[in-house]
Order: structure tokens, then C-alpha cells, then sequence
């Protein structure tokens, strides 16, 4: 996981907003999928109507209770741009996502273009999870084949019977066969499942049945083997090992530039039935010593379902206002005894980088700072640059569910950078000197020959060993703990998560010793903090003063579990003149917490959420660096089914504001409505769902700004609604089965102070409309083509000639896949055509062609080809001439091995 | 969309008129039938689902396994028997009645509930529970062998009244003219378990070497 990614959310979107403006021929297009599986990863596709190579991609995806993001890197697989979201990360509340592509000279490009983070891309999901998380027996009776049954037929029959299972809602059954979906192909009849499998191979084979009840929770899997065959002897075997590899060789040139990619990943698991041992590996020649790392390297050794041991790189969870889901590097450890829980995590979330910018990127020399000495003499301040902390991270969390109807734990999170972990002297980094030394030619040095040059000179050389201009070394230290407890049989559960953070924005000068505090805002050491003395020397006597009696322990003692200097924030935690008169109010409003309250009930087929959380602004977590410090959330939702769970509904209403600090004077409130309907009525049957979300925005200002001389207008109240309609019809014409798809959807922004405002006032949000229709068509087992079209219509508010105005643009795109199985199905052809065609400011045409191949060699070897032609089209219309040129081709070679 | 709108209609109602469901054919070979109710008869296969009422029928040669749907009790059919799957679905099990009307079954009950499970004859009425046994109904002569493998069977002459209680490793004997008797089961008599014709039979050969050195070995057969 990329970490390099600080910039501020709020900064990032202005920014993303002007960029887009900047780079309006410049695309990001990507079709948001109309719905996400539960349980299934769900890839997430994105064409770059670009001519320049980005030098990556970044999908950031969340819950949409959640605060924070993760991030995943998009995989360029040649013509489009890939990412996966993982199964996991798919919940019942749906999900969101943004993308963002960088380019060179830190050209940024997003989806969606305006204010991404806060604006991000909602995907409903048409399964879901258990509401509480723990899965549901069901009374399935497995009729044939038994558990670890012994065939000796290729051609079983599966069945179970539902006859006792009354509470489950057929129309959610799915079947997997060694993890293949046969849900298409059983024959469910009354209380009966029947598949008649084909053609078994000998050997294990698993049986899963997949099931919800009626008020659509999560039934526990159905899981069971059995065995055809030879292997009937293996099956005594109590060793297994199993896994796969994955080499990948990409070439590609992008006009003038080049790509080449090598890179390898597998995993591997050994299973002693007892013991589990899962490792995962990718290695990619995208490594570099300049960057994070882009390896990984991950072992979990799991002894049943009490102990799991995570070496190398991993992905802890405590809650989701401490760590997340971040990548750590380092060990873990998670000891599971269901009603007592204990994890540990032992790491970093950064490796010490020393040159960031590249091999030449460890100094500059700073002429602003140079000392002209008494005796004529220059002294040159040579900065440490280019570099990035090793940054480490130990947590512990001890939680416990006691009766299946409390939930308690506590977490400690601590996170520092290490300021030993880079070096001040990299002999061989050069930087470049110009001409204003005298004596020294402009040029490239090292450290070296530059200490040598100035000393000939008789000037000296200041390179300090620590408090650089760059990044600074932080601190970071969280406490906190959660409470939970189920009511009326599990159908109402109330959670507490309430978290402190100490944060220091710079460690450079160590930790402050009492003497060191006393002075730390007045110059008096006289055992006050922040006492002030009039002409007389007699003491000002204020309710902020602090006695440094009062502090009841000596930070210098306490560096090995927090830095405390000037630069901590909080400096103190709790407001003491608020704790006398309201101390659960000081507590509560502290600004460096961050708690949430939510009720989640479950009656009568409505999930009902009612959430409040408030995250301080001083609160802050570096393993966590995306939540939005500074936020007071409140939501009421409900999600209903009707009609035997065909019919869904989800409505609700969130209400978002920064008014935590009584200092705020014009908050910004967010209120968003939104409803979404789904009608799912069964397998092989249209589906049709619309959304709708209505979001204000208004900061409570009424009255235009002065700057100096000139008045500016920060008046905000808009609306932004967005609409989105989609149907999915599956249809037989003769043998083909169909299945079309078709989304409209659009984006209108209005602003509520219009009519109110000075003409030439920017609003800087763009309006959107998209259509699109997605064809899909099997003709037999071996021929299916996929056919698309999409048009985005855009209306991008910019200035020209100094007046506001709105800019149309459109872009609409056709492709048509074509995949063809041979050689009795070892051999599938892959082929696409597509057409890209944006019309605004600045037109452009794109055709692209790609084909591969997928080879089956073995049942466990596949090996993979693609190859893709971009060309551009271009109309001189000045000269009438007709131009067709090769805007980008590549080959990617893939190999799979399975065992 | 008419079409759509009929196959809704078609799962309907036959979600609804599914209630009579009883069995799941999981094994068959050669020319098995079910006669249906209404007097429509088609070929059982692998997979078919059975109703309350059904008529099945092996040929010469063929066999049928089937599973009920509540306890996953078994019948494994021989070859040219005829019987008649009755019985009435409650909450939480079904009462089964099997009318033999000639030829050979095996049943293996789960059910513990003596009252759901019997197997009548012209004969005989066996009531089970948790067993394992051979019914065997000779209706050419009238006759009925009862051989228990598990379990106990309450065995009953339909024309005498008399019952008995068949255990494991004892056949019973039961005949139109009221006659019941038992005996210990003699292993020679006791029918085979169908096997797939297309099954194969493997083997393991281990040598060994006595103490004259002379090559002995053992041949184990299973499928």
C-alpha cells in the first residue's frame, strides 16, 4: 500500500479541481459497475483518453460508514487500467471508491473530477453479510453426496434438501462446486437442490451451498467434500499443499516513452490440518530503493482458529478510527478464543527511504542561508533532502465478548518515526551548485568535493545531522477502547469506540524536561506555565496558568512511550477550565478524541443504522491518514425488503458539520438524502434499481468577505443531485442467452446563491450526464461477445475571456469483445475493438485493438497473451488532412501455474 | 417480457404445488420408472425428485437408491421390484409408508419415530425405526422375508395379526396364510448391494516371502 500520498484532503480537492480544468483534454474514463457481489472481488477498469503515461494509479475505496480510505495501485494491463477490490471490502452499506492517476511534474487526474474525496463513487452491493457478523446455522441436510463419501462415478449427483429449512429464502441459494458458482445450473424444486454434475475429475472435490434467510442475513456456508476415484487412497494424506504463481512481462511504448514490467507473484499454503501456513509474494521491477516498497512478502501461520502469526507484510485491523487495514510491515499476532481476544502488531508502515527523489536527490544547498562570518567568511547551509522516515508501529488491542452479549476492549496504538533510520551522508549523491560561490565553478558535487572546493576557498560547510528543512519526524500515540452489547436476541446491537490521540509534529528536539515546560510559553522558570508578570514583577494570575506541581510526571520520563515537547498537540489534552464547570462535556469535546455511537437494529426485515460520530480536530492517526479530523457525523438510515426480499430500499439521511470547537463561526454542514431501489424478483429475471442523493452544502454565511481592498464572495449553499437508473434484462433469442444492461444517470449542481452573486463568481461544479447500454451474448459454451456504448456529456465551469462559462464536453465510446474457445476449450480468443471520442475544447479520437489469447497447457498451467494498438485520429481542419498515428501498443505476456 | 412474466408465473405455481416432494433418486441404473399419479410415466434418473403418490418400477438388471428428504433415510431398490411411495408431510418430518408390491428393497432408517417409517405388503407391515434391513416380497407365492442388518423391526402378519420383533442377524418370515416366524439370518441369502455395472474393481497385491522363500501374495479387491 502507497503511503506517499499526504497531501490534504481539502487542498487535494481544490487542486484536483483546477488540474481538471488544466488538463480538460485529459481523461479519466471509467463506467462505475451498476453493482458489486458480496463475497466476490469486484475489478474496477479505468482508460486513460491520455497521451502521457501516468506514473501510477491509486484506487482508494472505503466503507461508506467509513472515515478513511485504502488504497490499492492500478495494474496497467494494456489497454485499460485495472484494479481489484477485494471481497472483504464489500459490505452490505455497499461501497465507495475514487481514482486518482499521477502524472509527471505532480499532475494529478481524478474520478470523479471534482472534490473526489469527499464526492466519491457509491456501489450498492446485491448480496450482503450478516448484519452482525456471525453467521446463522441452517438446517440444509445434505442427501447426496455424504460428507467424504467415496465415489466411484465422475457424474455425481448433489442434492440437499430444504425440507427443515424453512427460515431461507430460496431465491439466495447459490452453488459452488470447488469454488465454481453452478447457481445457474441446478434444478431447485420445492424443498430440493439438485445439480448432476459432469465429468468430475478424480480426486477432492467441495461442495458449498451459500444461503441468506428471509430477513436476508448471512446463513453459515454449507461446506463438504467428497472424493471420486483414485483418490480415494490420497485422502488419508494429512499433509496438503496447494497455491500458484504468477509471472507477468509487460512491453509497451507510449509514443515516445517505454515501459517494460516484470513481475512475479504467487502464493503457497501449506496445510498439516492442524497448522496452516499461507505465504504470499509479489516482486515486481517497479521496486526501487527510491520509493516504499512495491514488494510483498506475507506469511500467516494459523493454528486452527486461536492463534494467527503474520510475518512480513500484513494488513491489521483494530477499528476504524485507529488502524484499518494499513499495510505493516513486521510481525503480528492474533489470539482468538472467541469470548477473549488478543492482537499485537510489531512494525513499520514506512521503510527509511534515503533518496527519495532519485539518485541525485539527497542535498540542496540553501544560498538563503548562508552566514557571511566576522572574518569574511562564508558559512553554506547544505539541507538533507529527498528522504522519508522509517516510520514504526507497535499496537495491542485486548477485547472480549463475554455471553455472546458484551463486547469491551482496549487498544494502545503508538507510531514513531525513526530519526536514525537516514543517514546524513550519501557520498555518492551529487547536487548542483551555480555560479554565486565564489571560487567554485557551477556545477555537480558530492559531499566531498564540495567540502573540499569551499575549504580551498576558505569558506565552510554547514550540513546539519538532524533538523532538516523537509519532513520532520513525528510522534503519534493513541489510547482507547469500545464497548458493545446485543439486545432482544441479537436484532439490536449499541457499540461505543472512543479514542485519544497524542500527536507531535516534530521529534528533532527530543523530549521536554519539567524545567523545559516551564518555560515553554513564558521565558519565567517559576514553576507556572504560562504565568505573565507586570512592570513589578509580581505575577499576573490567569485561569489558563498551569503549576507545574499540577503535572504528575516528568516528560523527559515518558520518551519511550511519547515525545512531549512544544510541538505535541495537544500540549494538553483536556480544556481544564471547561473540566470544572462540565467535565463530561471537556471530556467529550476534547479535541484531540475521536469516539462513535451507533444503534444498529434489525426488526421486522428493516436494518436500521443510527450513527453519531465526532473525530476532534486535533485528533490524529498515522496509521489511519485519511479520516477527516475536524467532522461531526450524524446518520439515520434504514434499509428495508419487501416482498419476500425482492424489493429493497435503502433511505437515509446524514447530516456532517466541523462545529466541534465553539470557536467556529461559520461550519461547513453537509445534509445528504439519499434513497436507493432495487428489485431483484429472481434468477434469470430483470433487475431495475435507482438512486437518488440530494447533498447541501452550506457554510451558514450571509455576508461577502473583505481581503484587504477587495471583497470575495465565500458564500456557500448548493445543491448536488444525482440520479441513477438501471436495468438488467436477461433475455433468450433462439440459443443466444442475452443480458442487457442499461445505466442513465446525471449530476446537477445548483447553486443556491445564483441569483445573489457578481456575475464573474466561479462555480466550480461540473454537471454530468451518462448513458450507457452493455450488451452481453453467450452462443454456445465457446462464443460469447460483449458489445458497449457510453456517452458522458460534461459541462465543466471555467473562465474565458475573464467571464464564467461552461464548457460542454462529450465523450462517448464503443467497444466490442469477441471471445472464442478451441481446441476443446484449451484455447480461448480474446479480441477487442473499441472506439473512444471526445468532443470540447479539444477534440480527440482514439481506436484501439487488442488480442490475446488464453492457452490452457494443463489443467494446471495457463498461459496468457495480449496484445493492443492504440491509434489516434487527427483531422487538420486548416489543411483538410487526415492523420492516423500508432499512439500506443504493448505486450503482456502471463503465465499461471496452479498446484 | 411476456415470457418473463410467464416463467414467474410457472415458479409460482409450481413452488406451490412442490408440497408433495418426498425423495431424491441418487443412484440409478438400467430401466427404472416412476408412474405418476395422473398415470404419466417417466424414466428415473439420477437427480429426479419424487412425490408423495409416485409408482416406481426397476427392470431386470436395474436398481434405484433413493433419499428422503427430511431424515436422508435410504431405499435401495433391486431389480424387478415395484413399490409405491406414500405418506404425508408434516412440520418437521415426514410419515412415509412404502407399499411393496413385489420384489426386494433395503431401507436404512435415521428416523428414531417408529410411526413414520413403514414398509407394507400384501403380506406384511414392517415398522421401523433406526434400522437397517432387507424386505424382501415374494407376491407370486405370497410370501415376505424380513432380514435385520441394524436395529429393530416390528414386523407384522397382516392376515394373522401376529408381530414380532426382528433384530439384527435374524430373519423374519411372514405368508398370506398368517404364518410368522423367525430365524437366524443365514449370510448365504441375504442379497447383494447393487453395484454400477460401469464401476471398477482395483486392487492391491502385496508379496510376501515365507520362510522357504517362496513368493505368496495377497490380492485385496475394493472398489
Amino acid at each position: 500500500m502507497n503511503v506517499d500520498i499526504k497531501i490534504k484532503k481539502a487542498s487535494l480537492a481544490v487542486f484536483f479541481f483546477f488540474l481538471s480544468i488544466m488538463f480538460a483534454q485529459r481523461n479519466i474514463y471509467h463506467i462505475p459497475p451498476p453493482n458489486a457481489q458480496l463475497g466476490e472481488d469486484l475489478a474496477i477498469k479505468v482508460s486513460l483518453l491520455d497521451i502521457e503515461k501516468p506514473i501510477k494509479g491509486t484506487l482508494y475505496y472505503r466503507s461508506p460508514r467509513g472515515e478513511s480510505y485504502l488504497e490499492i495501485p492500478f495494474v496497467d494491463t494494456g489497454f485499460n487500467w485495472e484494479a481489484t477490490l477485494p471481497s472483504f471490502s464489500l459490505t452490505e452499506d455497499g461501497i465507495e471508491y475514487l481514482i486518482t492517476f499521477q502524472f509527471d511534474n505532480e499532475k494529478i487526474l481524478s474520478f470523479p473530477r471534482v472534490d473526489p474525496f469527499n464526492n466519491p463513487i457509491f456501489v450498492r452491493t446485491v448480496e450482503e453479510d450478516n448484519y452482525f457478523g456471525e453467521s446463522l446455522e441452517s438446517d440444509i441436510l445434505i442427501l447426496s453426496p455424504f460428507p467424504n463419501a467415496n465415489l466411484n462415478t465422475n457424474n455425481p449427483i448433489i442434492a440437499v434438501s430444504f425440507f427443515n429449512a424453512t427460515e431461507i429464502n430460496r431465491n439466495s441459494v447459490e452453488l459452488f462446486l470447488d469454488g465454481i458458482d453452478m447457481s445457474s445450473k441446478y434444478i431447485f424444486d420445492g424443498d430440493i437442490l439438485v445439480y448432476a454434475a459432469k465429468g468430475l475429475q478424480n480426486g477432492l472435490h467441495k461442495v458449498e451451498i451459500r444461503s441468506k434467510d428471509l430477513d436476508e442475513r448471512m446463513i453459515k456456508p454449507l461446506i463438504w467434500s467428497f472424493s471420486v476415484k483414485e483418490f480415494i487412497e490420497e485422502e488419508s494424506n494429512t499433509i496438503s499443499y496447494f497455491g500458484n504463481f504468477n509471472s507477468r512481462l509487460t512491453a509497451e511504448k507510449i509514443v515516445e516513452s517505454e515501459i517494460n514490467i516484470a513481475e512475479f507473484s504467487g502464493k503457497f499454503s501449506l496445510d498439516v490440518q492442524w497448522a496452516r501456513l499461507d505465504n504470499s509474494i509479489r516482486m515486481s521491477s517497479k521496486e526501487s530503493i527510491f520509493n516504499q516498497p512495491y514488494n510483498r512478502f506475507g506469511s500467516n501461520l494459523s493454528f486452527g482458529r486461536f492463534l494467527e502469526v503474520q510475518f512480513g507484510d500484513f494488513f491489521p485491523q483494530f477499528t476504524n478510527l485507529t488502524i484499518d487495514g494499513k499495510r505493516v510491515r513486521g510481525l503480528g499476532l492474533d489470539v482468538d478464543f472467541n469470548w477473549l481476544r488478543f492482537q499485537l502488531i510489531n512494525g513499520e508502515l514506512n521503510r527509511a527511504v534515503q533518496r527519495k527523489s532519485g539518485i541525485n536527490g539527497a542535498y540542496n544547498l540553501i544560498y538563503d542561508l548562508t552566514d557571511n562570518e566576522t572574518d569574511g567568511t562564508k558559512t553554506y547551509y547544505l539541507d538533507r533532502t529527498g528522504f522519508e522516515f522509517k516510520r514504526g508501529i507497535y499496537g495491542a488491542r485486548l477485547s472480549t465478548n463475554l455471553f455472546k452479549k458484551v463486547e469491551l476492549g482496549a487498544h494502545l496504538l503508538k507510531i514513531r518515526d525513526d530519526t536514525t533510520s537516514v543517514s546524513r551522508e550519501i557520498s555518492d549523491a551529487n547536487f548542483f551548485v551555480n555560479s554565486s560561490i565564489d571560487g567554485i565553478k557551477s556545477g555537480n558535487y558530492n559531499l566531498n568535493t564540495f567540502q573540499t572546493q569551499l575549504l580551498l576557498n576558505n569558506h565552510n560547510l554547514l550540513a546539519p545531522s538532524s533538523n532538516w528543512k523537509g519532513i520532520k519526524p513525528q510522534d503519534n500515540l493513541i489510547v482507547g477502547f469500545n464497548i458493545g452489547t446485543f439486545l432482544d436476541d441479537r436484532k439490536i446491537a449499541i457499540d461505543f469506540d472512543w479514542n485519544l490521540s497524542l500527536y507531535n509534529k516534530n521529534i528533532w528536539d527530543g523530549a521536554l524536561s519539567i524545567a523545559q515546560l516551564d518555560t515553554s510559553i513564558d521565558d519565567s522558570l517559576d514553576g507556572f506555565i504560562g504565568r505573565t508578570y507586570d512592570e513589578n514583577g509580581d505575577p499576573i494570575i490567569s485561569s489558563s496558568e498551569i503549576s507545574t506541581d499540577q503535572i504528575p510526571f516528568d516528560p523527559g520520563k515518558m520518551k519511550d512511550i511519547f515525545i512531549i515537547n512544544t510541538n505535541m498537540t495537544p500540549l494538553i489534552p483536556i480544556d481544564y477550565t471547561i473540566m470544572k464547570s462540565s467535565p463530561l462535556g471537556a471530556i467529550i469535546n476534547m479535541p484531540s478524541s475521536a469516539f462513535k455511537f451507533s444503534i444498529r437494529g434489525k426488526y421486522n426485515r428493516n436494518n436500521i443504522l443510527l450513527e453519531y460520530q465526532q473525530i476532534g480536530p486535533e485528533y490524529i492517526s498515522l496509521a489511519n491518514p485519511f479520516l477527516r479530523n475536524n467532522s461531526r457525523n450524524f446518520t439515520l438510515q434504514n434499509r428495508i425488503g419487501f416482498l419476500n426480499q425482492k424489493v429493497f430500499v435503502n433511505i437515509g439521511f446524514k447530516h456532517r458539520d466541523n462545529k466541534i470547537l465553539s470557536t467556529v463561526v461559520n461550519p461547513l454542514n453537509t445534509n445528504t438524502f439519499f434513497i436507493n431501489a432495487t428489485f431483484l424478483p429472481g434468477p434469470g429475471l430483470p433487475t431495475f434499481s435507482y438512486n437518488f442523493q440530494s447533498i447541501n452544502k452550506n457554510n451558514e454565511k450571509t455576508n461577502l468577505d473583505s481581503v484587504g481592498s477587495k471583497i470575495i464572495d465565500l458564500r456557500e449553499d448548493s445543491d448536488a443531485t444525482t440520479s441513477v437508473l438501471a436495468l438488467t434484462y436477461p433475455f433468450d433469442s433462439g440459443n443466444i442467452k442475452n443480458n442487457i444492461t442499461i445505466n442513465y444517470g446525471n449530476v446537477i449542481n445548483l447553486d443556491n446563491f445564483a441569483s445573489k452573486r457578481d456575475e464573474s463568481f466561479f462555480f466550480a461544479k461540473t454537471n454530468s450526464n451518462i448513458l450507457s447500454f452493455n450488451l452481453s451474448s453467450i452462443f454456445s459454451s465457446s462464443l460469447r461477445t460483449y458489445a458497449q456504448f457510453n456517452r458522458t456529456s460534461l459541462e465543466i465551469p471555467t473562465f474565458e475571456n475573464s467571464l464564467f462559462t461552461k464548457l460542454p464536453y462529450t465523450l462517448t465510446s464503443l467497444s466490442f469483445n469477441i471471445n472464442r474457445k478451441f481446441l476443446g476449450e484449451k484455447l480461448v480468443s480474446k479480441n477487442e475493438a473499441s472506439f473512444l471520442n471526445s468532443k470540447g475544447k479539444n477534440s480527440s479520437t482514439l481506436l484501439g485493438l487488442r488480442s490475446g489469447v488464453d492457452y490452457y497447457v494443463r489443467e494446471d498451467l495457463n498461459l496468457n497473451l495480449v496484445a493492443y494498438f492504440r491509434f489516434s485520429y487527427n483531422k487538420n481542419s486548416v489543411e483538410n488532412e487526415r492523420k492516423i498515428d500508432i499512439n500506443a501498443s504493448g505486450m503482456t505476456l502471463t503465465m499461471l501455474y496452479r498446484f | 417480457m411476456a415470457v418473463k412474466i410467464m416463467v414467474t408465473c410457472i415458479l409460482l405455481i409450481s413452488s406451490l404445488i412442490a408440497q408433495d416432494q418426498i425423495a431424491v433418486a441418487t443412484k440409478v441404473f438400467g430401466n427404472v420408472e416412476i408412474f405418476k399419479k395422473k398415470g404419466s410415466s417417466v424414466e428415473i434418473k439420477q437427480g429426479s425428485i419424487l412425490s408423495i403418490g409416485d409408482q416406481i418400477k426397476t427392470s431386470r438388471g436395474s436398481f434405484a437408491a433413493i433419499i428422503f428428504i427430511d431424515d436422508r433415510s435410504v431405499l435401495k431398490i433391486k431389480e424387478n421390484s415395484t413399490l409405491t411411495l406414500n405418506g404425508q408431510r408434516k412440520r418437521g418430518s415426514i410419515s412415509k409408508e412404502i407399499n411393496l408390491q413385489g420384489g426386494s428393497l433395503r431401507a436404512q432408517v435415521t428416523d428414531n419415530n417408529r410411526k413414520n417409517f413403514t414398509i407394507e405388503s400384501s403380506v406384511s407391515v414392517a415398522s421401523v425405526k433406526g434400522t437397517d434391513f432387507w424386505f424382501i416380497n415374494d407376491k407370486d407365492n405370497g410370501q415376505d422375508f424380513i432380514h435385520g442388518l441394524d436395529g429393530l423391526i416390528e414386523l407384522t402378519n397382516k392376515n394373522s395379526g401376529l408381530s414380532v420383533d426382528i433384530e439384527a442377524g435374524i430373519t423374519g418370515f411372514s405368508n398370506i396364510d398368517g404364518n410368522l416366524q423367525t430365524k437366524k439370518t443365514d449370510p448365504k441369502i441375504l442379497p447383494a448391494d447393487e453395484v454400477d455395472p460401469e464401476s471398477k474393481t482395483n486392487s492391491i497385491e502385496i508379496e510376501f516371502l515365507d520362510s522357504t522363500g517362496k513368493k505368496k501374495k495377497l490380492i485385496i479387491n475394493y472398489r
